[in-house]
């Protein structure tokens, strides 16, 4: 290859490199930015530091609203339902991994072509669901709906990694006398650590930016989401900018952190579930 | 010693069936609470005119021919149309060529990778909200940079025809990682042996490209497409925290209208809604399916 095309080639690569790290994280610091700005700085100058720090807007919204209350809500609705169905669908993965039993493919089979029901289709049974329990307007109503949420993608995963554990481990711990649960709680599940921590982590963040189904099964402030929040925020503070990018870097900074402390594992897990999905 | 070991298991087995169908019981309420029993009646009360309170009344195929003659389920049609052409076409063009960038393991590509997921971590509300200040015309990026060279320039993206389409299109178009990294699995996955082999024979890097890697990727390229076009279909955040739909009709989608019907108490045509989003995820799975013959083995 002649060297003027390979040099051109390899503008070409970091061309394009680079505008995707721009497109990716530029909109970002941009907002995180303008939070520590005054609004008329905000206006005049987009581009520009912040020219001191200041956390008022931060303290603003903290103090006049319940951001604290979005928070917990967010927080108690997500742990709850990613904890609550992980153990479920670990349950389920692992004797569909580890046992013959009549109905298994078809179990199986079921489970994972929920995969391709649009969830928002099912919108209205799942509304009039939670209005029968009485749970409308209520945050245990969220996490109810959150629980189901990820089943074909946890199937997947859980039942793969369980299928790696070696079945001779289930058969010594069996002839010392060890019951089925004890063999699924103290030797397989420790053993599990990283696929349930994947199927965790993927769960996680798609409850914690969940909007469509918080927005329908929720109406009064105590009980609202931060990805909720967020449009309350933008009727609230119409033209008050800084306090708009204070509420946005609140409601963003939580999943980049997860991220960016889970970084290799959230990468390989969308890699590994898209390849089987 | 072998056999005997095999009869255990399976004994073993038999004594733990209960224990198997307790362990598999609370996954199958959640398939049918969740799952089975909403589906059901998604298809069910779509043929009804159903408030919520009273019982659902049969009244046929009425809200599919209602549905179909309104103005704003027909633009959402055409705009899921349009848009799940350019998803499959220059988005998920864009994820390929990233992938492919990026499994050269240029300087930074590492980096890259990383960074390019951050927009898919956080909540598409969120991502939403900073995509309609990017487009403000006050304090917006956009409008700012395009004022440094025509000071009088000002045109509200979102709420006029016919930007808001594009501004709303923009919001997704480049984020393409899913099909970067699933794309850039598969690509890893390819035997050194045969790029190595067909350079001995003459093939240029292009070549290698477009006859080796290409159609080795096929697969993850198809699940890249139906991942992205189901998007489209179910995509509400981006539009609903923007334009809502408007200007007119000119952003509306299938989950904005279905969203309004059951606030409206019109059940039966919500879900005649959910049964058409329903449909256009099984087409595409199929058509997709059948353009990339993704269930023939690809070695």
């Amino acid at each position: 290859m002649d060297k003027a095309k390979k040099i051109g080639i390899k503008i070409f690569v970091y061309a394009v490199m680079i505008f995707t790290i721009i497109i990716s994280i530029f909109p970002i610091i941009w907002v995180i930015m303008s939070a520590f700005k005054t609004n008329a700085q905000i206006l005049s100058s987009p581009f520009s530091l912040p020219t001191h720090i200041s956390f008022d807007a931060f303290a603003y919204i903290f103090e006049k609203y319940n951001f604290v209350q979005y928070f917990f809500n967010s927080a108690i609705i997500c742990i709850t339902a990613t904890a609550a169905s992980l153990i479920i669908f670990a349950m389920g993965g692992y004797v569909i991994a580890k046992f013959k039993f009549p109905g298994k493919n078809l179990i199986f089979a079921l489970f994972t072509i929920t995969l391709l029901v649009p969830g928002q289709s099912k919108a209205q049974p799942l509304f009039s669901l939670v209005m029968k329990l009485n749970l409308y307007d209520n945050i245990w109503g969220v996490a109810l709906v959150y629980l189901s949420f990820g089943l074909a993608m946890s199937m997947f995963i859980l039942k793969s990694t369980f299928m790696s554990i070696p079945k001779s481990l289930d058969e010594a711990a069996s002839l010392e006398g060890a019951n089925f649960f004890d063999i699924f709680w103290k030797i397989n599940l420790p053993l599990a650590k990283s696929g349930l921590a994947t199927a965790g982590i993927l769960m996680f963040l798609n409850n914690w930016n969940e909007y469509f189904y918080a927005s329908l099964l929720t109406s009064s402030d105590a009980n609202r989401t931060l990805p909720l929040a967020l449009q309350f925020f933008t009727e609230a503070f119409s033209y008050d900018y800084t306090k708009l990018f204070a509420a946005l870097t609140v409601v963003v900074l939580p999943g980049i952190i997860l991220y960016a402390c889970a970084q290799e594992q959230v990468q390989a897990s969308v890699a590994a579930s898209g390849v089987k999905g | 010693m072998k056999k005997s070991k095999k009869v255990a298991v399976s004994k073993l087995e038999q004594k733990n069936y209960k224990w198997i169908y307790l362990f598999l019981l609370p996954s199958i309420l959640i398939f049918l609470i969740f799952y089975l029993q909403p589906i059901i009646t998604v298809f069910y009360t779509s043929l009804t005119k159903w408030d919520g309170f009273n019982k659902p009344v049969f009244i046929g195929f009425k809200n599919y021919i209602t549905m179909f003659q309104n103005e704003a389920f027909q633009i959402s049609l055409r705009n899921i149309i349009l848009w799940s052409i350019i998803a499959a076409t220059l988005h998920v063009g864009f994820g390929v060529l990233v992938a492919f960038i990026l499994y050269q393991k240029p300087k930074g590509w590492k980096f890259t990778r990383a960074v390019f997921m951050v927009p898919n971590v956080i909540s598409a509300a969120a991502w939403a909200m900073i995509y309609k200040f990017i487009f403000n015309d006050d304090m917006g990026i956009l409008n700012n940079i395009i004022r440094k060279f025509n000071p009088d320039f000002h045109v509200q993206w979102f709420f006029s025809s016919p930007y808001a389409f594009w501004a709303v299109t923009i919001t997704w178009l480049f984020y393409a990682v899913i099909v970067t990294l699933i794309v850039l699995n598969d690509l890893m996955a390819v035997p050194e042996e045969l790029t190595e082999a067909a350079k001995v024979d003459g093939a240029t890097g292009w070549q290698v490209i477009t006859r080796i890697q290409l159609p080795l990727c096929r697969n993850a390229i198809g699940t890249g497409m139906i991942c992205s076009i189901t998007a489209r279909v179910a995509m509400y955040e981006q539009i609903a925290l923007t334009t809502a739909g408007g200007p007119g009709d000119d952003t509306m989608s299938l989950p904005i209208i279905l969203v309004k019907s059951i606030q409206d108490m019109k059940y039966g045509y919500a879900n005649a809604n959910g049964v058409i989003m329903f449909i256009l995820g099984l087409i595409t799975l199929a058509v997709i399916n059948k353009a990339f013959r993704m269930n023939e083995s690809v070695y």
